[in-house]
């Protein structure tokens, strides 16, 4: 199976000199396609850091990466910027959706920046959101809708350009427990159609949904467990 | 350009701005106003102006070049060449008129005379304008009852005259001058034709500044030359051309003054009105507004621009999210920065729009004010969208370039 990331002593140093930080120390990390991975470790650990240079928001001071087999050292802010379009589907805590842009605009706007014309982008979401189960709020604002409804709404527009890897930080952060768990039983269910999947979270419980658990701690990896039989 | 790529850009600044409606229309204002300023001041000058030039040319002002012996050869000791030199005379008249056919439209002659004029009903000590050439056309005189001089009349000096309105009413209140006799001095003429009065006031209330007009009492220039105090070089007291373009009568006006010089045995003895000073009176008539009005409308604007950049400052932190989640979901710095720019340059399209319609009820109300009327220029719109276009791309640049150069993390991150 091919690997969607390829890491090889990712170092990433905050500040200068006098008051560097180092956030990662070194990381090797292999992922292949079709994995369910939780990345965890305590706040520090370096697991924030780690997750944004896996989904190219940030580059490494050192060491090489590579996501579904392109090699993003040296590519230019626009390279990246399509990368994430592309192979990366962010999910946030705080969902991160435009407040004042309907749900659909939210899911269409990856494919708006891929280049896909309006009447396709309109079938396509509507076809995102009828997946993640909430088809009928398409025209409406994220602010009426609840905190669970919002994730799958991010969820939809994470999946909108298929991309090789579901990139979730704290997904179900500020969720209740019930929504929680319906919004990982998503996740679930998207990993078993196929995707590759990281969650990034401090929560073992979350954590032990995962077939592969990579822990982090003062920027190093601590511990590295996959359990071919998840929950 | 009207790629579809930039149909979607265009497509999203306007989603963008209506569901950001507040924070757009305070952005529109500075564009608004300062359009409407320029616009409408544009508009208000252009208007003053035109009323201007059209009173300038019914005071018979602005299309007439007048040629007039200069003052040293009517009063005082005149030297032996100017006693000898013959004077502003009928053949300068015609050869000036012939000088440029077709610029010149018309052409005059003038010289007056002064007599005692008598009527059945009258008997006063008037001046008489002999006339010659178009001097009724040049001088906008319409005859009301009987008929203008013949050729004939003018080219034989011919015993008639013509009654201005109110020297008609003066020598013959009944109404019936024409085919009567008056006595000019001891000469009889016959009453061949009355005017129409003339009339102008600046203002309504105001006097008629034309009532000298309706005064005259014309005779052909030929009669007060050979009958009254003429000499037999046809000297006269004025020589008007009647030239509609501006630019042709400077030029002419030259040509015409190295004529007369030659006629006149190198005599500066005439008098020539200084085109130059009427051209700049004209052109510098309302440029002292125009800029006033786009000053202001450049400072409206560049007050608009920082309202702006002020507005985009203070919404940064909603807007450094956005930009964060656009940036995480694939949007590059070149696609945020050209995002911003058509935002900006949208809502700077629109509030020129609204800026016009501004512009326009401005000026409509500052005209029926002054009770002028109004005249608007495409040009102004022209400038107003230019300068407004302009300060709205000058000031979304920064915004722009900032939010285009921002990391996705931190942006993201931003709180």
């Amino acid at each position: 199976m091919s690997s969607i990331i390829e890491a090889r002593g990712l170092t990433k140093v905050f500040g200068s000199n006098g008051t560097a930080v180092h956030a990662l120390c070194g990381i090797d990390l292999t992922v292949s396609a079709g994995e369910f991975v939780a990345l965890v470790g305590p706040s520090g650990s370096g697991k924030s850091t780690l997750m944004a240079i896996i989904g190219c928001l940030d580059s490494p001071t050192k060491g090489s990466y590579a996501i579904d087999g392109t090699n993003v050292e040296g590519l230019s802010e626009a390279a990246l910027a399509r990368i994430r379009n592309e192979k990366v589907g962010f999910v946030f805590q705080n969902y991160n959706l435009l407040p004042k842009a309907s749900i659909a605009r939210n899911v269409e706007l990856p494919l708006l920046y891929a280049g896909v014309g309006r009447k396709e982008r309109r079938r396509r979401a509507l076809e995102l959101l009828e997946r993640v189960g909430i088809p009928e709020k398409a025209n409406v604002l994220p602010g009426v809708l609840s905190g669970g409804q919002c994730q799958r709404v991010a969820i939809a527009r994470a999946l909108a350009n298929t991309p090789a890897l579901l990139l979730a930080d704290e997904p179900t952060g500020a969720l209740d427990s019930k929504t929680g768990e319906e919004v990982l039983a998503l996740f679930k269910e998207l990993h078993r159609q196929g995707n590759s999947v990281m969650l990034v979270t401090h929560d073992a419980h979350i954590a032990s949904l995962a077939e592969r658990r990579v822990e982090l701690r003062d920027g190093l990896i601590v511990s590295d467990v996959s359990e071919k039989r998840a929950a | 350009m009207l790629s579809g790529a930039f149909r979607e850009r265009l497509a999203g600044a306007w989603v963008e701005i209506r569901e950001n409606l507040g924070r757009s229309r305070l952005q529109t204002l500075g564009v608004v106003l300062g359009v409407a300023s320029v616009l409408g001041g544009f508009s208000i000058s252009d208007s003053q102006r035109r009323r201007s030039d059209e009173r300038w040319v019914k005071l018979g002002g602005m299309d007439r070049l007048n040629v007039q012996p200069s003052e040293a050869i009517r009063d005082g000791q005149p030297t032996a060449l100017q006693t000898a030199n013959l004077g502003l005379r009928a053949e300068d008249a015609d050869e000036g008129g012939s000088l440029d056919a077709k610029a010149v439209s018309g052409v005059s002659q003038q010289k007056m005379a002064r007599a005692r004029v008598r009527s059945p009903y009258a008997d006063q000590d008037r001046q008489l304008t002999g006339i010659g050439g178009d001097y009724m056309a040049l001088n906008g005189y319409t005859v009301e009852k009987g008929r203008e001089f013949s050729a004939e009349d003018l080219e034989n000096g011919r015993p008639v005259a013509l009654l201005g309105a109110e020297a008609a009413a003066t020598f013959f209140p009944t109404g019936d001058a024409v085919g009567q006799t008056i006595r000019l001095g001891e000469i009889p003429v016959v009453v061949v034709g009355t005017l129409a009065e003339k009339v102008f006031r600046w203002r309504d209330n105001q006097g008629n500044q034309f009532a000298w007009r309706n005064r005259i009492v014309a005779v052909p220039a030929t009669l007060v030359a050979r009958r009254m105090q003429g000499d037999r070089w046809q000297r006269v007291d004025r020589v008007a051309f009647r030239i509609r373009d501006l630019d042709v009568m400077k030029t002419f006006s030259e040509g015409l003054g190295a004529l007369l010089k030659g006629n006149h045995r190198q005599q500066e003895d005439f008098r020539i009105d200084d085109i130059g000073a009427r051209v700049r009176k004209r052109r510098s008539q309302g440029d002292v507004y125009n800029m006033i009005f786009m000053l202001s409308g450049v400072l409206s604007l560049i007050g608009g621009g920082m309202v702006n950049v002020n507005i985009q400052m203070a919404t940064l932190k909603e807007r450094v999210r956005e930009v964060g989640v656009k940036m995480a979901i694939g949007a590059s710095g070149r696609e945020v920065f050209k995002e911003f720019m058509t935002e900006a340059l949208l809502l700077t399209g629109l509030g020129a729009l609204a800026g016009f319609a501004a512009g326009v009820a401005f000026s409509k109300i500052i005209t029926s004010f002054l009770e002028i009327p109004l005249f608007m220029q495409p040009a102004s719109f022209l400038w107003a969208f230019l300068l407004a276009a302009a300060f709205g791309f000058a000031f979304a640049l920064y915004p722009a370039w900032k939010a285009s150069r921002l990391s996705p993390m931190e942006a993201l991150r931003y709180e």
